[in-house]
């Protein structure tokens, strides 16, 4: 537990003295939001698209920082460093988990009171089974991220994982359009992946009222999803490699 | 207590088909600093990276303090790899303390106390609470060697720790690993330098993977037959002679 901490607490600290990334992942989220705000005028198209940001955004930023932070962690040194102290891939993995779930749960609470107070969008759920279901998709994300940065070598080839990974997602996940109108194989497409879960998910507990007991399909997936990216990251993170 | 700081057997290891490591046996008594001297490419680096545990021998075994390289038994050594390897964004002192934690130095006052005495080893006292981003790339080297030896390991690995240093700064070092044998540690150095090589104790000459001679810095220099011998000449005799032996 010891380890976890340390790495989790440096692992924030990096972060906060990146004071342009911070405001960057506080302020653009709102951005997003206002922008949605505005464009729709429609109370119900609102309602449908704000809730599956929030869900999409904890996927992204999650996705993004994990596997930037990683990717840096290899080239600066710092990764075979740590790999040749005791720290065990659990230690790493949680302890980067936890550094920026922090920061993930910060994003979701901002834009959640910005979208039901400011923009009015309909809430009849309990926020703290929101945080619960953010936190696992946050984990899905850290883990994907962590998993992908093993096959980049440098900050660029990671971005570029952006429009093969998370744009898909966003398409076809229902966030703008419901999934229900879309092509047989899109429908089909859109089973696998994990944000389609997500943002059924969150907007049930939002905007019908449902609880986390209600939505167990989509935990199980995201939990599956997470469980399996956690052990794929655990993998990538092996002592003692071979060539 | 086991007698051998490393002990290597029979050790082989393989990038794909190339052999960067070939059939190596030897060991290494404690408390003396063990030097790795060869060019570029000679497999130091990869050497050094088996016996920390970062890479898996393809034949062979490794001992370290009598142990095979696991999480448990890094506690005991310390590693300063060839670059600095440092959190840019952390200041010095965040770094040491980052690596003492992670070490299992637990205690905050004792940790603060040791963190405090190696940054002041170091030399770097002034600096403590600059981002590592805005040092020097010798600041940058010290602060590495601080995170190695934070948690005062009986073996230390140096992977070139004196690369990019000026003089006065290598003597510094120097000194600093001299007092670090003294009190019972095992240093293993890799360096290409010459310079280095002549304040080893115990020296191995490798090239393309294998180690071609081995013993004190006098006896490599007396193998040569010649009086003023120097250690760069002893490294050539050495290579010519497996040349002629290959031819």
């Amino acid at each position: 537990m010891y380890n976890i901490f340390a790495i989790a607490q440096r692992t924030m600290t990096q972060l906060m003295r990146d004071r342009r990334t911070i405001a960057l992942i506080l302020i653009v989220p709102l951005v997003i939001a206002s922008l949605i705000g505005v464009s729709m005028s429609d109370k119900n198209m609102l309602n449908y698209t704000l809730p599956a940001i929030l869900a999409t955004l904890i996927l992204f930023f999650g996705f993004l920082l994990s596997g930037i932070a990683f990717l840096r962690e290899r080239s600066q040194g710092t990764r075979e460093r740590l790999m040749a102290s005791p720290v065990s891939r659990v230690d790493i993995l949680v302890g980067y988990l936890i550094g920026f779930l922090i920061f993930a749960l910060a994003q979701t609470l901002i834009l959640f009171f910005y979208s039901v107070y400011v923009l009015k969008v309909s809430f009849h759920g309990a926020l703290w089974e929101i945080i619960v279901f953010q936190i696992l998709i946050g984990i899905l994300a850290v883990c994907l991220g962590i998993f992908i940065s093993a096959f980049a070598r440098n900050e660029f080839q990671m971005v570029q994982f952006i429009p093969l990974i998370i744009v898909p997602q966003v398409f076809i996940c229902g966030l703008l359009f419901p999934v229900e109108t879309m092509p047989n194989y899109l429908q089909w497409l859109a089973k696998f992946l994990p944000l389609t879960y997500g943002v059924e998910g969150i907007r049930s507990l939002m905007l019908q009222g449902k609880g986390l007991l209600d939505i167990g399909q989509d935990i199980w997936v995201l939990a599956v999803y997470a469980i399996g990216l956690m052990v794929l990251a655990s993998v990538s993170l092996r002592r003692g490699k071979t060539a | 207590m086991y007698q051998n700081a490393i002990n290597l057997e029979k050790l082989s290891f393989n990038y794909g088909r190339l052999k960067v490591i070939n059939d190596i046996t030897m060991e290494a008594p404690r408390g003396i600093s063990f030097g790795l001297l060869g060019s570029n490419g000679a497999g130091k680096t990869t050497l050094i990276r088996l016996m920390v545990g970062l890479l898996k021998p393809s034949a062979g075994k490794v001992l370290c303090l009598g142990k095979a390289p696991s999480p448990t038994t890094a506690r005991d050594i310390g590693y300063m790899p060839q670059l600095p390897s440092l959190y840019t964004e952390l200041t010095v002192s965040e770094n040491i303390d980052f690596f003492a934690r992670i070490y299992g130095l637990r205690d905050r006052a004792a940790r603060i106390e040791r963190v405090n005495e190696v940054i002041k080893l170091v030399d770097l006292w002034e600096k403590r609470k600059t981002a590592v981003s805005a040092l020097s790339g010798g600041m940058k080297q010290r602060v590495s060697l601080g995170c190695a030896i934070v948690h005062s390991p009986p073996l230390l690995f140096l992977d070139e720790p004196t690369v990019g240093l000026d003089p006065e700064l290598r003597v510094h070092f120097w000194e600093y690993f001299e007092s670090l044998t003294k009190a019972g540690n095992t240093l293993v150095i890799s360096s290409h330098t010459m310079d280095d090589a002549a304040h080893c104790q115990q020296l191995a000459f490798m090239r393309e993977g294998r180690i071609i001679a081995r013993g004190s810095p006098a006896e490599l220099r007396a193998a040569t037959g010649r009086a003023d011998a120097n250690l760069e000449d002893a490294f050539l005799y050495y290579i010519r002679r497996g040349e002629v032996k290959n031819v």
